[in-house]
């Protein structure tokens, strides 16, 4: 169903991936429970490289013209629940902050009255 | 016993007017034999404010980064609890409320006939001095009647921060109190917990120098944001 060079190229892209998520697992930069979404993603990719006709199949039988408009529905789907979640992280990672400063304030505040 | 009472003024580049607001409530302690006791929070002001309560010995709390005012005024309430106060009241620094009526929304505390009292300027229609602008007017009076449904109980001044409050609810604000927009959210929450609000006549003067936190170009997304808050408030349960 697809040439063989987009399955080519879809590999290619499916390892970039892992070994990137790899690499930042690797030096920490991001924790394990996050990167496994990402290892997710490179599957769902080889998968596609691998097994076009079900893919082609799925999307026939849901309602798609063509395949790679369902991929990319799939994947759009994907980053906004991503970024939602990292909406999330953020506000919670801002309600910290907020509470280090006061007390940190609060703290300064007293210190300076005992020094006094 | 008299109750300890915290005024707390979040200033944020008030250079004009926290010496002046700060001198008036000394000299009412002066001349009434009361003893407010007062807390600056300055919330990473650009200006001179630090520098000049440092230079007056008023008592003042940097933020060591700006929070916005729910932010400054929460430091504030942290700060009566730690200290063990009985009653905070809030009041802007630049000039708009006015120290004579700290008395009037502060009795009805110690008396423990309520837990919260908002000064308000619309309550009876005799009240007098600065009313704000009619768009202004409008606006509090959208923010009213959201208030109303949210929480079944109507607040007319629903966005004035001189309000005073006691100690059960000096803690409840320690825990949770919003960053943005805090005035008429939390009134809506407080009546919604159970807790005894009441609204009083006082009078308030227009801002004597400095910018007010609602700026007009803002005020739309402000009633979006408020609006969003209050409705969503009227679907969340409450201990």
């Amino acid at each position: 169903m697809i040439s063989k060079s987009l399955t080519v190229t879809l590999i290619i892209v499916a390892i970039s991936f892992i070994v990137i998520t790899s690499y930042f697992l690797k030096k920490e930069k991001i924790p394990e429970k996050y990167s496994l979404l990402w290892y997710l993603f490179s599957i769902l990719i080889l998968l596609v490289a691998f097994f076009p006709n079900m893919f082609n199949f799925i999307s026939q039988k849901i309602g798609f013209e063509v395949m790679s408009n369902m991929m990319i529905a799939i994947i759009i789907g994907i980053l906004l629940l991503v970024s939602m979640f990292l909406t999330i992280m953020i506000s919670d990672q801002k309600k910290k902050n907020i509470i280090l400063i006061q007390e940190l304030s609060i703290f300064k505040e007293k210190v300076e009255r005992i020094k006094k | 016993m008299n109750p300890k009472i915290l005024i707390i003024i979040p200033a944020y580049n008030e250079e004009k007017n926290i010496l002046k607001t700060y001198n008036s409530i000394i000299k009412y302690n002066e001349n009434n034999q009361t003893n407010y006791e007062v807390i600056v929070i300055n919330d990473g002001s650009t200006d001179n404010t630090s520098k000049i309560c440092h230079d007056n010995n008023i008592p003042i709390i940097d933020l060591v980064v700006n929070l916005g005012i729910g932010g400054a005024v929460q430091t504030g309430y942290k700060y009566a609890y730690y200290n063990n106060y009985d009653i905070a009241v809030q009041f802007d620094g630049d000039g708009q409320h006015d120290v004579n009526y700290i008395k009037t929304i502060t009795e009805p505390i110690i008396s423990g006939t309520c837990d919260m009292i908002i000064g308000s300027r619309f309550v009876d229609k005799e009240s007098i001095g600065f009313k704000s602008s009619v768009a202004r007017r409008f606006g509090i009076k959208i923010i009213s009647n959201l208030i109303k449904f949210s929480c079944n109980k109507k607040i007319y001044d629903a966005t004035s921060g001189f309000r005073a409050i006691n100690r059960n609810l000096i803690k409840e604000f320690c825990v949770n109190y919003p960053i943005e927009y805090p005035e008429p959210i939390t009134n809506a929450i407080v009546v919604k917990k159970g807790y005894e609000v009441q609204e009083v006549t006082v009078k308030m003067h227009a801002r004597q120098g400095g910018v007010s936190s609602i700026k007009t170009w803002k005020n739309a997304y402000y009633m979006m944001n408020v609006g969003l808050a209050l409705i969503i408030t009227k679907f969340r349960r409450y201990k």
